[in-house]
């Protein structure tokens, strides 16, 4: 029979509020010289359960501006969509996007309005400048940011990043005698890079995997992209710079 | 009796929450959104406000997840780990910091920008967490700025100071962790101030913070002189940070140097630390700072154990 | 395990093996020695390497010498690498309530029925529960860093030379990431022949 005694008897019992998940799944960005590339996989997990298999991480906001999102889903779904709200509203005010630097700053500003009450996301933002450069900003879940040159987020940043060290920077590397190494890389190694460092983190880890979304940002009179395959135009307007997007399967299992 | 006191306290961090709260509403869709001013448009209103869970002890909310300290496992890592150092002498005032940023043992960054550059006559340095810093910091900026078009002088290292320690100061108890210098050059000549979130405010001609700055402080007391050259100072500072990189695993990849004189600040360079081991400042191979570069060859040379294998 | 800091990874190749550490002892956050090797030759083609508490791994190194030596007296020949690594797996479990805190990596070359020799490597974790890998394994602080790198940078049939890039590569660039490895690296390659041992220039910070 049910005691109800013996659970009285359990003495105070705590409540904490937990509004907070984990769902997996990584986020990269590298810069070039005139391009950026925003990839994230699509795999959304909780626990060892898997969601869904698409869940996208990686949005559009401008023709010159990709953001990925990483880390609790919820979360990130409303912040992407109010920085859309936002951009929408300087649209409207200005008659132009914001530029890539201003979006940052923007990001920081939103992010640090929820310091007792974080969002918790890991964001990175990949675009081009208004000087035609490749950028990447990312940020930690309270704002902090930092321009770079390429950066992994999330749940396998630990194994991505460093071969991006290596590959990107060329860490620990030498060149040779009357050699060196270029400072920026070309589009289409930036892709391979992309490419293997998703297919190692999906062999190592539970959380990612599934699919691949790669977002590249080019310049508008680049022709880095013309001679490339399944490769998918998503520019919305003739102004600013054009967008790519590319997609590639993962292990699923 | 207490409440109502709490309702007409300014300094109340509880009181500030629910003030907050009311104005949340209004917040979220303030005509500053609008327009340019990137979320900074509030200032108008007097400080920032922020989204606080609707929990009986929210400070308590925010440590649960997000203090790794406490809690290794806590799902939002806030970045920790630094040195950053300070000292002022005959020339102005050297700021050199480290660029290591760390979650747990992962090296998150090793290109973080520690020193703020708040205006051309301003430096503020960045140990605990990167947000609060950076924010705050730039917030500082602004209020410096409009203290300039107010009262028509820059105003004093003393006084940006003061703003800061207050400010951070009514946030106190509620989770904030910055341990700031605010270095400059005023009416009255070089300035430090040693700025905390517990709402410590220091005048002094040298600090170091963060958690290698007990190897900095130790090559930086050894080597401190007031009538030192430019030149000695400024490697005293990198020498310092060196040293706080080698030892300290929270501490390292690089150290950029500042010089702050009469006409303002002067970014002095950017030094792998790795190549000052090795190499030392002017790039001279066998030349650095390392240890067992400095000994090489020398009978008192440990042999690698290795090597003695082979 | 983040003590003293520290990792070992293996790697297999063409008729090779290599098996590479840091050069740390830490004392949490503190660096304490830069020339802590945490690789030890059992025989002439086996080496053991060992992860985690540093007096732990000089406790076991100690057992390890002793037992082997008390093996290779009763059986009049040297131990295998595949027994070696049972003999690792059973001292480490009975300690199975009181583990030494040491995640030991094993390379070696063992004799196939034809005479020949093969490459040969294993993990286990701090109970020992062995990991007979086909390409690498790996232990310590950095060993998620290692894992990335390693699925990345590792192929299959690689020649000593292009095995001590590709294990040294490795290494560097994930101790690089973490904040209680590195201070130096030490790699061996064993072939047919010789055992190449270098160690490696990298960041002291």
């Amino acid at each position: 029979m049910f005691d109800v005694q013996s659970v009285a008897h359990q003495g105070p019992q705590s409540r904490q509020f937990n509004p907070y998940t984990e769902n997996g799944g990584t986020i990269l960005a590298i810069a070039g010289a005139d391009f950026s590339v925003i990839a994230g996989d699509t795999r959304q997990s909780e626990g060892y359960s898997i969601q869904t298999r698409y869940a996208p991480k990686v949005f559009q906001l401008t023709d010159k501006a990709v953001l990925a999102v990483n880390g609790f889903s919820a979360d990130g779904k409303m912040f992407v969509k109010k920085v859309k709200q936002r951009l929408e509203w300087y649209r409207h005010a200005h008659a132009k996007d914001m530029p890539i630097r201003s979006i940052a700053r923007l990001i920081q500003t939103m992010l640090y309005s929820r310091r007792f009450f974080p969002y918790y996301v890991y964001n990175i933002l990949g675009g081009i400048e208004d000087d035609g450069t490749g950028s990447v900003y990312s940020f930690d879940p309270v704002g902090s940011y930092e321009r770079e040159a390429c950066r992994a987020a999330g749940a396998a940043q630990s194994l991505v990043q460093p071969f991006l060290d290596n590959q990107v920077y060329y860490k620990n590397q030498t060149a040779g005698q009357d050699e060196s190494f270029p400072t920026h890389l070309p589009l289409p190694s930036v892709l391979k890079l992309v490419v293997d460092a998703f297919t190692s983190a999906t062999e190592r880890h539970i959380e990612v995997g599934d699919g691949l979304e790669i977002y590249v940002v080019l310049k508008r009179d680049s022709t880095a992209i013309q001679s490339m395959e399944g490769v998918q135009e998503v520019t919305t307007s003739e102004e600013g710079q054009r967008v790519f997007y590319i997609r590639r399967e993962l292990k699923k299992d | 009796m207490n409440t109502l006191a709490e309702q007409f306290s300014t300094t109340s961090a509880l009181s500030k929450l629910k003030k907050t709260q009311a104005l949340l509403e209004d917040e979220e869709m303030s005509d500053a959104m609008w327009g340019s001013q990137a979320g900074f448009g509030n200032v108008a209103q007097g400080s920032p406000s922020f989204a606080v869970p609707a929990v009986p002890d929210p400070s308590a909310f925010l440590r649960l997840h997000t203090d790794d300290r406490a809690d290794p496992n806590c799902k939002i890592k806030i970045q920790h780990g630094t040195t950053t150092l300070a000292f002022r002498y005959q020339g102005g005032v050297i700021v050199a910091v480290d660029s290591r940023a760390t979650a747990g043992s992962y090296v998150a960054s090793g290109t973080v920008k520690k020193v703020i550059e708040i205006n051309p006559y301003l430096l503020g340095t960045m140990a605990g967490g990167a947000a609060d810093c950076q924010y705050w910091e730039t917030y500082l900026g602004m209020h410096c700025r409009l203290h300039e078009l107010r009262n028509r002088e820059r105003i004093s290292v003393s006084a940006a100071s003061k703003y800061l320690s207050n400010l951070v100061y009514s946030y106190k108890g509620m989770g904030l962790s910055m341990g700031t210098m605010i270095c400059g050059w005023d009416k009255t000549g070089p300035a430090i101030f040693y700025v905390d979130s517990d709402g410590t405010r220091l005048k002094g001609d040298l600090f170091s913070v963060g958690s290698g700055s007990t190897f900095a402080y130790g090559v930086l007391d050894q080597g401190y002189h007031w009538d030192m050259t430019d030149e000695d100072a400024q490697e005293l500072g990198r020498r310092s940070i060196y040293a706080a990189g080698h030892r300290d695993a929270f501490s390292g990849n690089t150290c950029n140097l500042y010089h702050v004189k009469e006409d303002g600040w002067r970014f002095i360079g950017n030094y792998d630390l790795s190549k000052l081991h090795y190499d030392g400042p002017n790039n001279v191979p066998g030349a650095g700072y390392g240890y067992d570069i400095r000994i090489a060859g020398r009978a008192s040379a440990l042999q690698p154990a290795v090597a003695a294998a082979a | 395990m983040e003590y003293n800091g520290g990792s070992v990874v293996a790697m297999v190749g063409k008729d090779c093996v290599a098996i590479a550490c840091d050069l740390r002892l830490g004392n949490q956050a503190l660096g304490v020695s830069s020339n802590f090797p945490k690789i030890f030759p059992i025989t002439d083609r086996i080496y053991l390497g060992m992860s985690g508490l540093a007096t732990d791994l000089e406790t076991l190194r100690e057992r390890f010498r002793f037992r082997v030596n008390m093996y290779t007296i009763k059986e009049e020949r040297e131990i295998e690498p595949q027994t070696f690594a049972h003999l690792v797996s059973s001292t480490l479990y009975e300690h199975r309530f009181g583990p030494y805190f040491i995640e030991p990596v094993i390379a070696g070359l063992s004799k196939t029925p034809s005479g020949d020799l093969k490459p040969f490597i294993a993990a286990a974790d701090l109970i020992g529960c062995l990991n007979f890998a086909k390409d690498f394994v790996v232990s310590g602080t950095a060993s998620a860093k290692i894992y990335g790198l390693a699925e990345a940078l590792w192929e299959p049939d690689l020649e000593p030379e292009d095995l001590f890039e590709t294990i040294s590569q490795t290494l560097m660039n994930a101790v690089d990431r973490d904040a209680f490895s590195g201070w130096g690296c030490l790699v061996h390659v064993l072939t047919k022949d010789k055992v190449i041992t270098r160690t490696l220039k990298s960041r002291m910070d």
